[in-house]
């Protein structure tokens, strides 16, 4: 193993606005190693992927691919050796193995694709990956998952890639590929290859890594060799913060089971059951692909089930039907506020409305003058700061935006709500607000099922978590019993075993 | 400016506030001002223009525009668009004076609004259910309407029409064509429907985000459907007029009626990417554009540059909606 970097970061640090996302990175990637970078969402893993792959500039610091430079737009990068492979695909699926492979990078003589050196070039790039018995000129849209993400490897092999960074390749595969891939990259790591390798899977990394680098809220908190960590170990220092105190989780008597899903199969769920009792909050906890949204949906009546059935105070909800489920009082509250939750464009005071006509009309017809104190309430009870009702919801803060969802979904008194990660990015102060209109809900006598991107923000709201992996529920735990770290094994160590 | 009034009830200094922010937040003001100040222009340059005889004549001339843009202003603000409009008039009203020849008037009314509002449901269903672009689907309807109407009437016109069917477009009250009231009672009734009821917010909602309509539990594509179906219905109107006007149906009737009734909307401030927009705006766009084919008429102007001229003005008012779209866009991402 030579001991040379083949990426140095140096006091690499990113701020969007007044929000530091990273703070003063350094370290290296040796060439010929793996190296594992883990992190809870929002550590900041995405952003140094971003500052890597040239996508964005660093706001100080600076980072070295070999010992230059990193230039500073994607293409520069690439062509300098550098490639990332993103968690969702980046083919065409209607273009052939070959065309995909080669995208961007096809030999021609003068002006026209030169076809056999192209099949040489695409056939010795399949080769390392295990894929070259598949035929060039099929459309990719053919191959497996699988085979598509190695065939993404490929490409990146094709343009004489020395660094690859791998973002969670493994998040959509099955057990058996993902032996499969991890195979791929210790080989490519034996032809010399420097791999930088992003994942959730915290086996993986047992399997491949030869060091590893902890991310925590922008700040390296941990990089050694593989040699040094256990999963505990590696546990502790991605989570490692004080359940925060600022959710004020009172003990609330629950009520009798008010909503029942019973065996639900769905796009992303797999024999799913669940219940809940008024009064009751219940969080989702699992990584991204889980089903937790998924599983809301469906318990909302947006997607349909294909099995099972899901009962609201013994009537049963229909699949699919988001009339169904607000007639039993089912309400859901979506994770993009912008693109699912509200109409921008539309007021304060309409976007109130939206749903809920029977508060604010008779025999069809509209009551402004009830829709616009129903917006002055409202913004008081919630604190939204606004100047008018009248103003568009979109030259809102995304905080206040948040309120207005919330102040819709709680002026029906609903039986079930099932809020997915309700304070995604939404900084603390507004969040403990939010919380506390939740909390209100509930001891009001509704139902809630709700998901953070944050584990333990869920950990310090819920009553009762379920763990989902793979779209099964593979833990129920109660609140005297929340054990982040267990639960955090359950959630990466289950969507392993589980698979398929 | 961070107050949050405490009182319940809306004082009335807010209704004026309220309703001036209407007029200025649907981009209305820009366009009543190019209203007034084309009308100044022409009344200077024409003497005849500033008469109440050639006022209400512009209102009747513009009659058929505005019936249809009162439906096509519900299509537009759900994001989706009506080309069918001009072959819609000419297929319903052709079907509803042959059945009137054959039977009455009554029936050839009767008639002529079933088939328009089948027309419109043909649309509304394959764009809410089957989900395909309004653009395609009304313009395919168009080519399949203005098809059948010609190979029905193999191109000839029927001619000689029952009063009934006649009444609207032909007769008036104290002066006034009954067409022109008609104009002003669809506008009228279109401005309730659309800002008072529940039906009209949802068509913005589901203009302005169908899938957070969705998920707010509108039924998008029932609103979807129903918007073009009233544009069908205003259309068929809009034939009964034309074939009165006419005392026959020609196979020719209101080509190219679209651009007008498109035009009409739009310049009235209601925007293309839908969720923005106002009846208000779209009447004052409606007589924008009378008054400035009234005034090229007057001017003895070309014809074929009165059609240059609306086709600029579609340019300029989707130029501008565009415009404003990017800013509000660009002052939310800040």
């Amino acid at each position: 193993m030579a001991n040379t970097a083949a990426v140095t970061l140096e006091g690499t640090s990113k701020s969007f606005g007044p929000i530091e996302v990273l703070s003063n990175i350094s370290f290296a990637l040796e060439s010929g190693t793996v190296t594992g970078l883990v992190g809870e969402n929002g550590a900041g893993k995405s952003t140094l992927i971003k500052i890597l792959s040239g996508a964005i500039a660093p706001t100080s610091g600076h980072v070295l691919l070999g010992s230059d430079k990193l230039p500073s737009n994607t293409g520069a990068v690439i062509a300098a050796g550098l490639s990332v492979i993103y968690q969702e695909l980046t083919d065409i699926p209607d273009m052939s193995l070959l065309e995909n492979i080669l995208l961007g990078n096809l030999t021609t003589r003068a002006g026209f694709k030169a076809t056999k050196v192209n099949i040489a070039r695409a056939r010795v790039g399949l080769k390392k990956v295990g894929l070259e018995h598949l035929d060039l000129n099929a459309p990719i849209r053919n191959l497996t998952i699988s085979q598509r993400q190695l065939a993404e490897i490929a490409r990146c092999l094709v343009r004489d890639a020395k660094v690859l960074i791998l973002d969670e390749p493994t998040s959509s595969l099955p057990e058996a590929d993902v032996d499969n891939l991890l195979d791929v990259i210790l080989a490519l790591k034996a032809e010399g290859l420097t791999i930088l390798y992003v994942t959730h899977h915290l086996d993986e990394l047992f399997r491949i890594a030869d060091r590893l680098v902890v991310l925590r809220d922008g700040s390296v908190v941990g990089d050694g060799p593989i040699g040094e960590w256990d999963e505990g170990k590696l546990v502790r220092a991605m989570l490692a913060k004080d359940l925060a105190q600022a959710y004020p989780w009172v003990s609330r008597k629950l009520g009798s089971v008010t909503l029942e899903g019973e065996n639900l199969v769905a796009r992303g769920v797999r024999g799913s059951s669940v219940h809940i009792k008024s009064k009751e909050i219940v969080g989702l906890v699992g990584l991204a692909g889980a089903g937790r949204t998924e599983l809301m949906r469906v318990l909302t009546g947006v997607e349909p089930f294909l099995k099972g059935n899901v009962t609201v105070g013994g009537k049963p909800l229909k699949s699919g039907r988001i009339s169904s489920a607000r007639a039993l009082g089912v309400l859901y509250g979506p994770e993009d506020r912008k693109q699912e939750g509200l109409v921008l464009g539309g007021s304060i005071e309409s976007n109130l409305a939206y749903g809920s006509y029977h508060l604010v009309s008779r025999f069809g017809f509209l009551n402004l003058a009830s829709m616009h104190s129903r917006a002055l309430f409202s913004g008081q009870k919630f604190s939204i700061k606004f100047r008018s009702p009248t103003q568009a919801v979109g030259e809102l803060s995304g905080g206040n935006q948040q309120k207005v969802v919330l102040a819709r979904i709680s002026q029906t008194s609903p039986v079930v709500v099932c809020f997915d990660d309700p304070t995604r990015g939404v900084d603390v102060g507004a969040k403990s607000g939010i919380y506390e209109h939740i909390f209100d809900l509930a001891s009001n006598g509704t139902s809630i099922f709700m998901t953070s991107s944050d584990t333990d923000e869920i950990l310090a709201v819920a009553d009762r978590v379920y763990v989902l992996a793979g779209g099964r529920i593979v833990g129920e735990l109660l609140r005297s019993e929340f054990d982040r770290q267990h639960i955090l094994h359950l959630a990466s160590r289950a969507a392993k075993k589980k698979e398929i | 400016m961070t107050s949050t009034a405490h009182n319940v009830a809306v004082p009335p200094q807010h209704r004026i506030r309220n309703f001036l922010r209407v007029i200025f937040s649907n981009n209305i003001a820009p366009i009543a001002l190019a209203l007034i100040i084309v009308s100044a222009v022409l009344s200077f340059m024409t003497p005849t223009f500033l008469t109440p005889g050639n006022l209400s004549n512009i209102v009747t001339q513009s009659s058929v525009v505005g019936i249809a843009a009162v439906g096509a202003t519900f299509v537009i603000i759900t994001s989706g668009i009506d080309l069918s409009v001009g072959a819609n008039i000419a297929l319903s009203g052709l079907l509803g004076a042959m059945v009137s020849q054959a039977t009455n008037g009554y029936f050839g009314i009767l008639t002529v609004l079933v088939v328009a509002s089948l027309l419109g449901a043909i649309n509304g269903a394959f764009v809410a259910w089957l989900r395909l672009a309004p653009f395609i689907v009304t313009l395919a309807v168009l080519g399949m309407a203005r098809g059948m109407t010609l190979q029905i009437s193999q191109g000839n016109s029927v001619y000689g029409l029952p009063e009934a069917l006649n009444w609207l477009g032909n007769s008036d009250f104290a002066g006034i064509k009954s067409s022109a009231i008609l104009t002003i009672v669809m506008f009228v009734l279109g401005h309730i429907l659309l800002s008072r009821t529940t039906f009209g917010h949802r068509i913005y909602a589901v203009g302005g985000n169908s899938e957070a309509a969705r998920l707010a539990g509108i039924n998008v594509k029932s609103i979807v459907f129903t918007a073009y179906v009233i544009a069908g219905f205003c259309a068929g109107l809009a034939a009964i007029v034309t074939l009165g006007r006419l005392d026959s149906a020609t196979p020719n009737a209101a080509i190219g009626a679209e651009l007008n009734v498109i035009a009409a909307v739009v310049i009235g401030g209601t925007s293309l990417f839908g969720g923005k927009g106002s009846m208000v705006g779209t009447f004052i766009g409606v007589l924008l554009i009378g008054v400035i084919n009234n005034g090229m008429t007057l001017l003895n102007v070309s014809a074929f540059l009165v059609q240059f001229v609306q086709g600029a003005l579609i340019l300029l008012a989707v130029l501008l909606d565009a415009l404003n779209t990017r800013r509000i866009r660009n002052q939310r991402t800040s």
